[in-house]
């Protein structure tokens, strides 16, 4: 089959009409409805609804993160879920919202509310991310999510000297962006470079600090009232990689590069000439962060993160729509910019990759 | 044919659930034997367990209302087989009888154990009454069964 | 709207223990017979959704490690949990993926392997400051509940013990089930051991390891490759109250069902349920739960089922056959037992059901079922 369908003249716009989110921050005392109920509330007020004008709810969260089976039940009733058809993607938020937009597109509704949340400070986080390794051939290796970004950060660093300076840089300047809105001190380079090592050789304070979050996006197929700039989501594309790293070519991330090629061709463009004013990547070490510019051919004329990105702090499973929301934020408060980049990623060292590309609408 | 090989990997993992304000509230009242719904000021139903809103209405909950440790049976069953304690991680031992309670004052019912398990002496709408244990600590498990009033 | 079908169905055999196959090698066998049931290679498969319950096996984002074993790496992959209905639900979300144009073909696998995990601790992940304190499990909640529709519409244990007994003898048709049980009498399920009053054991779904899988197509791919596609007509799904104490009544007012029911009829052109649909695959998981179904469905009114299952209405030469394949009662991999349901309803359209094949099926009902009171409903046609 053709992987994606010609871009389609007549098909539905989708527009994103409101975000809402509460943190990041280290450790939120409320429990995950409150969490979530607060999200939600910013973002239909944000949209000017109410719920009767959602038709349906795409929810994103892990039941081994959050201690709840099937832990959608524990929202049903925020996000407004009850006697309505809620799917819960059990991956970034990213990709909830990529589902949400097919539900849309697919004709069945005219608007959907989608929310993730993560609380990362409810158990010991990294511990966790052993449960989703190959239980046969990683797990028993104590193999985690940051011992992968160990293990490729430390391939990417193998025939480059300067790239423990370069990446301490990186992470000094996303985390002095991001001070007002985080929950990471901002420090210098050195400061960084003197951090404890975590997973050679990335230094704990090279790492986005993992805490408490939700988030809430609402996307329709009506545009947002006159008076802001409207948003577009206007192309998508996701993909999954082989688990295992060492089946993969790990100095690259060749699945964002896929995810990438399939979302403008989504939006009816080539990945070459896809000028991207601002690009939001959800990227928890600096490494990742020049895996995502290689894998999508950004360079300077592409604003990165003007906010800090993740490296303020983010919550698991919220990181990608939280872009989506900084995304929208962005070319909604900025008349240079015409399109964003939003992008979320899940697994260890970015096996699951999501990109949505945003466009202004006037 | 070979034996399959079984690579057994022991899981303990350890979660802080954050109770929530009503929870919170409501737990403090039963250190003190109280328990407390929230009501809905547009359904005017009375929830149990509070939470922060009503899930008909999208309505925040914030009224209060004083509920008995008595009500009427709207359910029930007797376990005849174990059964995991999910607080003590042990198997509840069979028979035991659990109910459907609706105290008197709201509207959703409690699951809750019952003194009774003898399924000839059980049937809905039976009165029932909380049995507290001696020093509450704040959780559900404070009420150790509902014995039926007869 | 764009047309959509499912053009291949696979499963691997249901048992209580499948040590002969890993997590993987479930997921491989059924995906793998479903691409070729649909006459594709994998390399044809644009977009791939895995269906499972991952804390029955203690495990987190299971997909990531499951994908491949899907044909998934390198493809676009996502993982749909919502509790009992996972299985259905990740079925609507490929049917909404491949009406929304942005996949032609779409592959949906649903596993559960209860033999490798803790079933039971998982099922007791609930609310801890409500829920845990009391040692209930699925067994003990539902047990409650058809207390009160015994109560409310007559229904007896006899008339519940004949579902158990028409799943299991139907399953003896059904090559892939766990429960195959040709000769089983109403007797011996009243006889069967008690579990919770006044469920006993051949009351209860089993607990089973497998993998189920179907592909879903666009109208092009679905009218070259598919003799007789299954098309989807309308699907639905309603979610409810978190708590169970929160809906009074449960299997008696299951409003969720109704409502999914009737939102899907009427898309659907369904008119009388019993009478427009030929075959139906709904999610019980006990032998009460099928009876509250045919009044929710609609297959008679309140009050009715027992006299449905006793005039033998439902069986399979009744007027509508229920679970032709056995049902959840006879096999219940969670995750993949929504999937299942649809796959059956689609292999009876297809007209490849083999000994469980009923005659001349053009419109087939397919339900989810999860979390006490969330609902799921698929109607299929032989036409668009």
């Amino acid at each position: 089959m053709s992987e994606m369908n010609a871009p389609n003249g007549d098909r539905r716009p989708i527009f994103i009409v409101g975000v809402g989110e509460t943190g990041p921050v280290a450790q939120d005392p409320r429990s995950i409805p409150e969490m979530v109920l607060a999200a939600v509330d910013k973002a239909l007020a944000d949209a000017g609804m109410g719920h009767d004008d959602i038709d349906a709810i795409v929810t994103a969260s892990i039941d081994l993160f959050d201690g709840l089976t099937a832990s959608n039940i524990a929202v049903t009733e925020v996000v407004g879920a009850v006697m309505k058809p809620e799917t819960r993607i059990a991956a970034d938020g990213l990709a909830a919202a990529i589902h949400a937009a097919c539900e849309l597109r697919s004709e069945a509704y005219q608007t959907v509310l989608v929310a993730a949340h993560g609380k990362a400070s409810m158990s010991d986080f990294r511990s966790l991310t052993r449960w989703a390794m190959d239980p046969i051939h990683l797990q028993p290796l104590d193999a985690d999510f940051l011992v992968c970004a160990g293990l490729q950060a430390s391939a990417m660093a193998a025939a480059d000297g300067g790239a423990q300076r370069r990446w301490a840089e990186l992470a000094a300047r996303r985390r002095s962006s991001a001070a007002p809105g985080g929950f990471a001190a901002a420090l210098p380079a050195e400061a960084v470079l003197a951090s404890p090592v975590v997973a050679a050789p990335l230094r704990e304070a090279m790492c986005a600090p993992l805490g408490d979050g939700a988030a809430a996006v609402v996307l329709s197929v009506r545009p947002p009232a006159p008076g802001r700039r409207s948003v577009r989501l206007a192309g998508m594309g996701y993909d999954l990689e082989a688990h295992a790293i060492g089946d993969r070519e790990l100095t690259r991330w060749e699945g964002l590069g896929r995810a990438l090629r399939r979302a403008c061709a989504d939006a009816g463009i080539t990945s070459e000439e896809a000028a991207i004013d601002l690009a939001e990547p959800s990227c928890l070490y600096p490494h990742e962060e020049e895996l995502f510019r290689d894998a999508c051919g950004i360079g300077g004329e592409t604003v990165i993160s003007p906010d800090g990105g993740l490296f303020g702090g983010t919550a698991p499973v919220v990181a990608g729509l939280s872009r989506l929301i900084a995304a929208t934020r962005g070319l909604r408060g900025n008349a240079r910019y015409r399109r964003a980049l939003a992008h979320g990623a899940w697994g260890p060292a970015g096996q699951g990759q999501a990109v949505a590309l945003l466009e202004a609408a006037d | 044919m070979n034996e399959a090989i079984l690579v057994p990997i022991e899981m303990a993992v350890t979660w802080r659930y954050a109770s929530g304000a009503a929870m919170e509230r409501f737990c403090s009242g039963l250190m003190e034997r109280r328990i407390e719904a929230l009501r809905c000021g547009v359904c005017r139903r009375s929830y149990l367990p509070p939470r922060p809103i009503c899930g008909n209405c999208h309505a925040p909950l914030s009224e209060w209302v004083s509920v008995a440790d008595e009500g009427r049976l709207e359910a029930w069953t007797v376990l005849q087989v174990p059964m995991l304690d999910a607080r003590t991680g042990d198997m509840r031992e069979a028979p035991y009888g659990m109910g459907l309670i609706q105290l008197d004052g709201a509207d959703t019912t409690i699951n809750h154990y019952l003194a009774e398990s003898d399924p000839a002496r059980l049937s809905i709408g039976l009165r029932v009454r909380a049995v507290w244990r001696p020093e509450p600590r704040g959780a559900m498990d404070d009420i150790v069964h509902f014995e039926v009033l007869r | 709207m764009r047309r959509v079908a499912i053009i291949g169905t696979g499963q691997t055999d249901y048992a209580s223990n499948r040590s002969d196959a890993s997590q993987p090698e479930l997921v491989r066998e059924a995906a793998k017979a479903a691409i070729a049931d649909a006459g594709l290679r994998p390399q044809q498969i644009d977009a791939m959704l895995i269906s499972n319950m991952e804390l029955f096996e203690g495990r987190a984002l299971p997909e990531l490690w499951l994908g491949e074993a899907a044909f998934a790496a390198g493809k676009p992959c996502l993982k749909v949990a919502t509790g009992g209905t996972s299985g259905t639900s990740a079925c609507i979300a490929g049917f909404h993926q491949v009406a929304s144009g942005l996949f032609d073909v779409v592959l949906v696998v649903g596993l559960e392997k209860h033999s490798e995990g803790q079933t039971q601790t998982g099922m007791a992940l609930t609310d801890p400051f409500w829920d845990r304190a009391v040692a209930a499990g699925a067994l003990g909640n539902f047990a409650l509940s058809i207390s009160q529709y015994m109560a409310a519409r007559g229904v007896t244990e006899r008339q519940a013990a004949m579902v158990a007994v028409k799943a299991r003898r139907n399953a003896a048709r059904n090559p892939h089930a766990h429960l195959k049980m040709p000769a089983l009498t109403v007797d011996e399920v009243l006889g069967s051991r008690p579990l919770a009053h006044p469920v006993r054991l051949l009351d209860m779904c089993p607990q089973s390891d497998g993998a189920c899988a179907i592909v879903i197509a666009a109208e092009e791919p679905a009218r070259r490759l598919c003799p007789r596609p299954a098309w989807i007509k309308a699907s639905a799904t309603r979610h409810e109250q978190p708590y169970i104490g929160d809906i009074d009544r449960r299997l008696v007012t299951m409003r969720t069902l109704r409502d999914a029911a009737r939102n899907a009829y009427a898309r659907a052109g369904i008119r009388d349920p019993l009478h427009d649909f030929d075959v139906a695959e709904i999610y019980e998981p006990v032998s009460y739960a099928e009876l509250a179904w045919y009044e929710a469905l609609g297959f008679c009114g309140d009050g009715e089922a027992g006299r449905l299952i006793e005039d033998g209405v439902t069986t399979m030469d009744g007027e509508l056959p229920v679970n032709p394949s056995g049902g959840v009662l006879s096999s219940n991999p969670v995750g993949a037992s929504g999937v299942i349901r649809v796959a059956e309803a689609a292999l009876q359209i297809h007209g490849r059901g083999g000994e469980r094949q009923v005659d001349g099926v053009r419109t087939a009902l397919a339900t989810g079922y999860g979390v006490y009171a969330w609902a799921d409903v698929v109607v299929l046609g032989a036409q668009p």
